[in-house]
């Protein structure tokens, strides 16, 4: 297991470094701090005069020792437009994109495991097709287009009043068809509870609950047709293994063969490519809370673009990658813990 | 009356376009202690034979008439409820890759324990006293340490003792062993073999041993039966067909063997494959290999005939029968 | 030559595709929509009533009316007007156009890139194996979408808006190209490591084949079928990362609209009750890439008989 975790975590440090590397490269490239500290006024002997106080003349890797020492610290520049230094910018952010992916991982989980397992016991059975075929279309619906949809039928209402209005079914279908609307869909409430720190959470109130309804749903919506696929082809390729066979010939009770000796099989290869996905999902949230104007770190990356604010992008880069490497760590390491094959070496036994 | 008697059983896979026939007409029974051998190259249906048995057979695989006798109770016509009851119970199976058989996220303890409580009200404790027990039977050290193993921590050997233990762990009637000592390294065979007949005979279990090693058969079983291409086209005492095979195809069987050819000689081959599911010629399934074929082969296939204690569908025998008995009639 | 055309038509006709086609009818409708939606795009000049890309032809009056069927709807523009006044059915043409064009030449580009060091990485083996499936596998556990993001926000940064809105089509196919390479690199790899091992490969060196002969006419030839499977597929989400991209005002500019752009600058609107502005280029965009992803799932089927069916 010590190999195992040695080998996993120094390949998180090369990987962080790699975007250490990058985003460092963005600053040097692209952000010109000077512009930002003095005005045009300043002549060019005191701009060189500066240029040389803080280090821009050195050589590119002693500027990024420094650029990396203190990101090391914890120091990733000020924001040009907060005024602030930037992690604290990104920590005011965070738990608004936090919470919206814990409700839409929440919302992923489930319902893709019932599904996918019903959908692989029963292949043939109408519900099976009904939800594989809308798995299919949700895919192909880009996420920010199912939060708009949602927003129009939830948010806003639709009116139906296509059928005739003077029989009974017209009456029926437009009424069936037709939505109130009224469901909130810009930004978090008013009602946020303070958490620690930075964390106010929309959890604890029903107005903050029903701000994240729409939110979380779109951005599940987009995983949840994978993970159900997922889940469903795994788990048909376990049902066919000789060790379903063989518990099937040992008299247990297909719930106990579904249940037990086949989903913890399928779960495997599920947690893998899941914990992958879920680091996926930050790329997600950009979209869904440009959507719905949610003060997660998305939205707040989205403006740093627009207002090109370096530091902020820096810092988001290095912050996202982070967050990236240290779920594929965990997610390797809880392969390892569940999986009793994974042992010592690191290799499949 | 027979432990187990099958009657006629058809097997048939539906593919698209219709169905293929696995097995045709298959009967035969085995009784109480009895040791079975099915002989068959691969693809002949010994597989499907056994795991049609228990109705294990894989999708599309369905059962599609005959009858299945178990203590004069049909399987076949069984829902999946009362066969439950059966499988692993009364009869227990032995697969062919022990790499393969236990689930490899489960301890060897936990598959153990399973397999008695889904047939018996039993505590835990109980249930893993009788597991112990069985783990030393068939003689794996520190029994009681493997069951909180996982089975990668055991070698191919060690799973196929644990197989075995778990296939006597409810004292079953019959044990169904399908090429059970295939997947292992040549130097267990003999060993993991020995010891499963040794228990079978020390509880008289009855045990039908599916394998393509004719050498094993002959050594193990009192019966035997030879299939091809779906059919059991031979079947008596393993000692009579042995030595005396019928059937043209068993007779190639046994002529292959290497013990029977001279010392750095050509073994001998049956010339042709064993044909497909999808075109099985029609007449006997051999005709297109046999050196004895007539146009009777080819558009007819062959009813049984008796030759001393043995069975066997063949014209060419059929014929030699008759002349045979031609002569004891013309000689006195 | 009338000949080898009559042969080649006749071995499509006895192919195993073809007759798995004629008896998929969701491939048939799938492909005849896609094809329909190609054409059309293609001649959209031709088709659209008015040239969204021509200012003088856009009136300012007509902006955010309905589409047919609603009550305020002009029958001079089927699909209702956008804000500014432009043809919603000639913006979606157009649109199309630009989204299918991004499309297309991301997937050419990953496969150029995705082919070149899948071809390297699996032949090679070694270090430059290593090195080039580590920088896939970041890239990869990176996501596509985000790595689409940083890159497209990166040029425009560096480009400013205007330049980059110039030449934002080489630069979406660009981004997206690059941002999706591994997932063909990574196939070509594990088909070139199987088709490694065969005989044929072996013969060939013997013969005295150069390395690069070995791997472009003996390699590339057998590793084709699982590369037109996941670049199908591929399309449809490089039509969706060229939406995500132009959504969040990182793509397309609204003179040039993608139906990415169009639902972007229709979206500002959807409170105000014009949901056609936003919705309908949404609607021909699923449909779009539904098609694809469907023709994706059933060439998958039948190039690789051992899946399951989706």
């Amino acid at each position: 297991m010590l190999a195992f975790l040695v080998q996993r975590i120094s390949q998180a440090f090369l990987v962080m470094f790699v975007i250490s590397m990058i985003a460092f490269a963005i600053q040097d490239g692209l952000g010109d701090p000077l512009q930002e500290l003095v005005g045009m006024s300043v002549s060019m002997e005191e701009r060189d005069a500066i240029r040389e106080d803080m280090g821009l003349n050195d050589p590119i890797y002693v500027q990024y020792a420094r650029f990396a020492g203190n990101a090391l610290q914890g120091d990733l520049g000020i924001s040009y437009f907060y005024g602030k230094p930037t992690l604290q910018v990104i920590a005011e952010h965070l738990p608004a994109t936090l919470e919206l992916v814990i409700g839409a991982s929440l919302i992923i989980l489930v319902f893709s495991v019932p599904i996918g397992v019903y959908a692989a016991i029963r292949p043939q059975a109408f519900l099976s097709k009904f939800f594989m075929g809308i798995s299919t279309v949700g895919i192909s619906i880009p996420v920010f287009l199912t939060a708009i949809v949602l927003i129009q039928l939830f948010s806003i209402g639709v009116t139906i009043e296509v059928f005739p209005a003077d029989t009974g079914w017209g009456v029926w279908l437009n009424g069936a068809l037709s939505t109130d609307g009224g469901l909130p869909s810009y930004g978090r409430g008013d009602e946020l509870t303070h958490f620690f720190g930075t964390w106010n959470s929309g959890f604890f109130s029903s107005d903050g609950l029903w701000h994240l309804v729409l939110p979380c749903v779109s951005l599940a919506s987009i995983m949840l047709p994978l993970f159900i696929r997922l889940i469903r082809a795994e788990m048909m390729e376990v049902l066919q293994s000789d060790y379903i066979r063989y518990a099937r010939a040992k008299g247990l009770s297909s719930g106990r063969i579904n249940f037990l000796h086949a989903l913890k099989n399928t779960m495997l290869p599920v947690i893998t490519v899941g914990g992958v996905q879920l680091g996926i999902m930050v790329a997600y949230t950009i979209l869904t809370e440009t959507v719905f104007q949610w003060p997660g770190m998305g939205l707040m990356f989205l403006e740093a673009i627009t207002r090109s604010d370096i530091p902020l992008i820096v810092a988001y880069l290095m912050v996202v990658g982070l967050v990236f490497v240290i779920t594929n760590t965990i997610v390797d390491l809880i392969y390892g813990l569940v999986n009793p094959t994974v042992k010592l070496t690191g290799k499949k036994a | 009356m027979a432990l187990l008697e099958v009657k006629n059983l058809d097997v048939r896979f539906a593919v698209r376009g219709g169905d293929l026939i696995a097995l045709r007409g298959i009967s035969f029974s085995l009784d109480k202690g009895e040791r079975l051998g099915l002989v068959g190259e691969s693809g002949a249906g010994k597989s499907v034979a056994a795991f049609s048995i228990l109705n294990l057979i894989a999708q599309p695989g369905y059962i599609a008439g005959g009858q299945i006798l178990f203590e004069g109770k049909d399987l076949a016509a069984m829902s999946e409820r009362e066969l439950r009851k059966i499988r692993g119970n009364r009869i227990a199976m032995i697969f062919q890759d022990p790499m393969m058989t236990l689930n490899p996220v489960l301890t060897i303890g936990t598959q153990m324990v399973e397999a008695i409580k889904a047939h018996r009200r039993i505590s835990t404790k109980d249930a893993r006293a009788i597991a112990v027990d069985k783990l030393r039977k068939v003689q794996i050290p520190s029994p009681e340490k493997r069951l909180d193993q996982y089975p990668h921590e055991l070698s191919g050997g060690m799973r196929q003792r644990v197989i075995i233990a778990i296939a006597l762990l409810l004292d079953p009637e019959i044990i169904i062993a399908d090429e059970p000592t295939t997947a292992l390294d040549v130097t267990i065979q003999a060993e993991i073999m020995a010891l499963l007949l040794d228990l079978c005979e020390q509880e008289n279990v009855a045990l039908m041993l599916i394998t393509h090693d004719l050498g094993v058969v002959s050594q193990v079983s009192q019966r035997m039966l030879v299939m091809y291409s779906g059919r059991i086209i031979e079947q008596g005492p393993t000692r009579e067909i042995i030595n005396d095979a019928q059937h043209p195809y068993t007779q190639g069987l046994i002529n292959a063997l290497p013990q029977m050819g001279e010392p750095g000689a050509r073994l001998f081959q049956i010339p042709g494959a064993m044909p497909s599911l999808k075109n099985v010629p029609s007449g006997c399934p051999f005709n297109p290999r046999c050196s004895f074929v007539t146009d009777k082969c080819r558009s007819t296939m062959p009813e049984y005939v008796r030759a001393g204690n043995v069975e066997v569908a063949c014209y060419e025998v059929e014929r030699l029968i008759a002349q045979e008995q031609q002569a004891r009639e013309v000689a006195p | 030559m009338m000949t080898a055309t009559v042969s080649r038509w006749a071995r499509v006709r006895d192919s195993f595709l073809w007759y798995s086609f004629k008896r998929d009818k969701i491939a048939i409708i799938s492909f005849i929509v896609l094809l329909a939606m190609v054409l059309s795009a293609i001649f959209a000049p031709l088709l659209a009533p008015t040239d969204p890309y021509d200012l003088a032809q856009i009136d300012i009056m007509n902006s955010e009316l309905p589409p047919l069927g609603m009550s305020g709807a002009d029958g001079a523009f089927p699909l209702g007007t956008d804000a500014q006044g432009r043809d919603m059915l000639s913006t979606i043409l157009y649109g199309t156009r630009v989204s299918l064009m991004i499309g297309f030449g991301a997937v050419i580009l990953q496969a150029v890139l995705g082919i070149l060091f899948g071809l390297l990485a699996g032949y090679m083996g070694g270090r430059v194996d290593a090195i080039l499936m580590r920088i896939a596998d970041v890239q990869l556990s990176f996501s596509t979408l985000m790595v689409a993001i940083i890159v497209g926000a990166v040029f425009k940064a560096s480009f400013g808006s205007i330049m980059f809105g110039e030449i934002a089509i080489y630069m979406l196919i660009f981004i997206i190209g690059v941002a999706e390479w591994p997932q063909i690199a990574r196939t070509v790899r594990a088909s070139v490591l199987a088709e490694k091992k065969k005989e044929y490969v072996d013969a060939a060196k013997v013969m005295g084949f150069r390395t690069n002969r070995i791997m472009f006419r003996h390699i590339l030839p057998n590793t084709l079928s699982p590369i037109f499977v996941i670049g199908t597929v591929q399309i449809a989400n490089a039509i969706i990362s060229e939406a995500a991209l132009s959504f969040l005002g990182l793509g397309m500019p609204e003179t040039q609209p993608s139906l990415g752009s169009l639902i972007k600058s229709g979206f500002d609107y959807i409170q105000s009750g014009s949901w056609w502005i936003t919705l309908l280029p949404g609607l021909v965009l699923v449909v779009l890439v539904l098609v694809i992803n469907l023709l994706g799932d059933w060439l998958r089927d039948v190039m690789n008989p051992r899946l399951y069916k989706g």
